[in-house]
């Protein structure tokens, strides 16, 4: 990937106006605690609506990049990451924020994630052309095994039970079977509205998933956030320290750049298992490890560069194969569908723009993310102290005039609440989100190809292993598979273990 | 606590799945086709049933993850913001945006602890910006109600 071609592909005002002001609510929105980077993006979705794909893109990109970096903020200062991928280093944050120096630690997870970022776009320019390179000439074979391993997938990215795990994903194939089915056309579970018969629209699905949900856990278990007295440094001072410290630590950022984006481009493992598994890494080669979750700048360094890191990973395969990374990356992808394009290895010769246009806006959020990040740290106390009574209710007023705006109709407002009520459920039932989101996604798709390959080869399953390509996705697929219930087998009759990872 | 949640998402999984597995049997088949419309959604409801199961299982040998937030749930707020939801939905044609907007902030400020000076000044002034926004840049159509005369 040459570099010119990808500045040249942002120096269009348009998108450089679109990645400051994305870069700028992705900072607010990251920042108040109860609102998740996820939450930012299934917001924004209803604008992106509007725009072409790639400004769409650019938009989604610099509102993630910043929104995972900023649910530091309310990390450090109330304890309460913004964001999961913020929750690995919150002790520490915490501490050393109460101790003086919150400037200092929120600008050393700033100046840590735009290098960790930079890496990551810099290993997503070179690593997925290559990649894409072997992905040609797929047929809709190879097409249905992609999606079926998607969603395989789909069974890593959410917590420890693999039961629920499924349970999650299943329920978002569910949702994505309403409307005209494409075999002969038969409208299914549309309860007899004509208005479904396209099926369940993604955004008001995902406004549903993402925000109405997170507003239904905060009225039903919210208390108001306060944020106690706090010392705070001058900026100046806080830079100077700062940038002495990851100067200090440049190898930690490096390695973390660089891990972080791998663990974020394994479909499944997105920012927070790649902040998890990086601040764990730095203790284990810290010379002072007794040191981690008492207020260290060591864990932040390291976890800071690699969420930020995997955000850029995360895109890999969701540009080379249309596997979603992560939950945003699975929005993005619905995003990308609904205007027409299929991410997939076509995309690099069929939309390079798109893929110039991407990259160069993460690397252009990265470098803004300087300016509005620093901008965030400065009014911090400010933003934190803005009422719950005043945000709820706008986030809330948004999510239907949203899903409105999409769909123009009130269709739109009662798929929200309906699928609101599920995602609200699902938490309490200890079920993750992200494999739904997946599954209405792919849902589709998968039944499409599936279809396509059962007309083309009339009825003849085997037909899937026919192709080289197709036989070995197809045995990779179900190797996946087979692993997965495996493990379910064996932790529900094998011996009683505890349980890793807290669920994120 | 835990075990009676994991046995109602059990049960509710299974639901589910016998609901789309019991519509599905309506689905017209071709008889040149092998696969008709109603095959995924009977792959799903098998999914289902067996999630619904590996959970009831986890719960019984107590493996299931614990419970992330234990907190109870305050019933009346959580019910009034459904409520807040659909009764916006509802009015939104007749009333159109300003109204209905207006109404839906001073209810839903009030339920996130509002006093009444925010509550009132977010009422009136978010609908206009909103419908700003939505309206005149993005030209998305949102109703006039029986403020249709005053249009703009």
């Amino acid at each position: 990937m040459d570099l010119m071609a990808i500045l040249s592909a942002v120096a269009d005002p348009l998108i450089i106006t679109t990645v400051l002001a994305c870069t700028l609510y992705g900072a607010l929105v990251g920042a108040m605690p109860g609102l998740t980077a996820t939450m930012a993006v299934a917001l924004l979705v209803p604008f992106t609506y509007f725009m072409d794909p790639v400004q769409a893109v650019a938009a989604i990109v610099a509102t993630t990049t910043t929104a995972i970096f900023a649910g530091d903020i309310s990390g450090a200062l109330l304890k309460m990451p913004g964001t999961p991928a913020s929750a690995a280093y919150v002790e520490d944050s915490y501490a050393l924020a109460q101790n003086g120096q919150p400037r200092t630690t929120l600008f050393v997870s700033l100046f840590a994630s735009v290098v960790g970022g930079v890496i990551g776009v810099l290993m997503l320019s070179l690593a997925s052309p290559q990649l894409a390179r072997l992905a040609t000439s797929f047929s809709s074979d190879e097409a249905f095994w992609l999606a079926t391993l998607g969603l395989s997938c789909a069974v890593f990215v959410g917590g420890s039970s693999v039961p629920r795990n499924f349970a999650s994903l299943f329920i978002g194939l569910a949702v994505a079977t309403v409307g005209i089915d494409v075999a002969v056309g038969h409208p299914r579970y549309t309860f007899g509205l004509d208005e479904l018969y396209d099926g369940i629209s993604f955004i008001p699905a995902m406004i549903g998933l993402f925000a109405l949900s997170e507003l239904l856990r905060n009225a039903a278990t919210g208390t108001e956030t306060r944020l106690g007295r706090l010392t705070v440094e001058p900026i100046a001072q806080a830079l100077r320290n700062a940038a002495a410290e990851i100067r200090r630590r440049w190898a930690s950022v490096l390695r973390s750049g660089t891990g972080g984006t791998v663990i974020g481009a394994l479909p499944g493992a997105g920012a927070d298992v790649a902040a998890w598994i990086s601040y764990a890494l730095s203790r284990r080669f810290s010379r002072t490890p007794e040191k981690f979750g008492k207020g260290h700048l060591e864990g932040i360094v390291d976890g800071g560069a690699a969420n930020n890191a995997a955000v850029a990973g995360a895109w890999t395969p969701a540009l080379v194969f249309g596997i979603p990374g992560d939950s945003v990356t699975a929005i993005a992808i619905g995003v990308l569908l609904m205007k027409g394009l299929t991410p997939g290895p076509d995309i690099f010769t069929s939309d390079a723009t798109l893929v110039y246009t991407l990259f160069g806006a993460f690397l252009l959020a990265n470098v803004l993310m300087v300016i509005t990040g620093g901008l965030a740290i400065a009014m911090a106390t400010q933003l934190l102290r803005v009422p719950r009574s005043v945000l709820m209710p706008l986030v809330l007023m948004l999510s239907m005039i949203g899903g409105y705006a999409i769909m123009g109709s009130t269709m739109a407002i009662w798929i929200i609440l309906v699928l609101g009520v599920v995602g609200y459920a699902m938490a309490r039932a200890g079920i993750p989100l992200a494999p739904a989101i997946l599954g209405i996604v792919l849902g589709q798709v998968v039944e499409d190809n599936f279809m396509v390959s059962m007309m083309k080869a009339q009825g003849d399953i085997t037909q899937f292993f026919e192709r080289d390509a197709a036989a070995v996705l197809g045995v990779i697929t179900l190797v996946v598979w087979g692993v997965l219930l495996l493990r379910a087998v064996l932790d529900m009759f094998g011996p009683r273990r505890a349980r890793g990872r807290k669920e994120t | 606590m835990n075990i009676n949640r994991d046995v109602v998402t059990g049960a509710a999984l299974i639901a589910l799945a016998i609901a789309m597995a019991w519509n599905a049997r309506g689905f017209p088949r071709i008889p040149v086709m092998a696969y008709g419309p109603d095959l995924f959604p009977n792959i799903i409801a098998t999914g289902l049933v067996l999630s619904g199961l590996g959970i009831l299982l986890e719960a019984r040998r107590g493996t299931a993850p614990e419970q992330e937030d234990t907190r109870p749930t305050a019933w009346i707020p959580f019910v009034t913001l459904i409520g807040i939801v659909a009764a916006f939905t509802i009015i939104l044609p007749w009333l159109g945006f300003h109204l209905s907007a207006a109404l839906a902030f001073v209810v839903a400020a009030r339920l996130f602890g509002g006093g009444w000076p925010v509550t009132i000044g977010l009422a009136v002034v978010a609908p206009f910006a909103l419908h700003y926004v939505f309206y005149s840049i993005l030209r998305v159509a949102l109703p006039w109600g029986v403020l249709t005369p005053l249009a703009w």
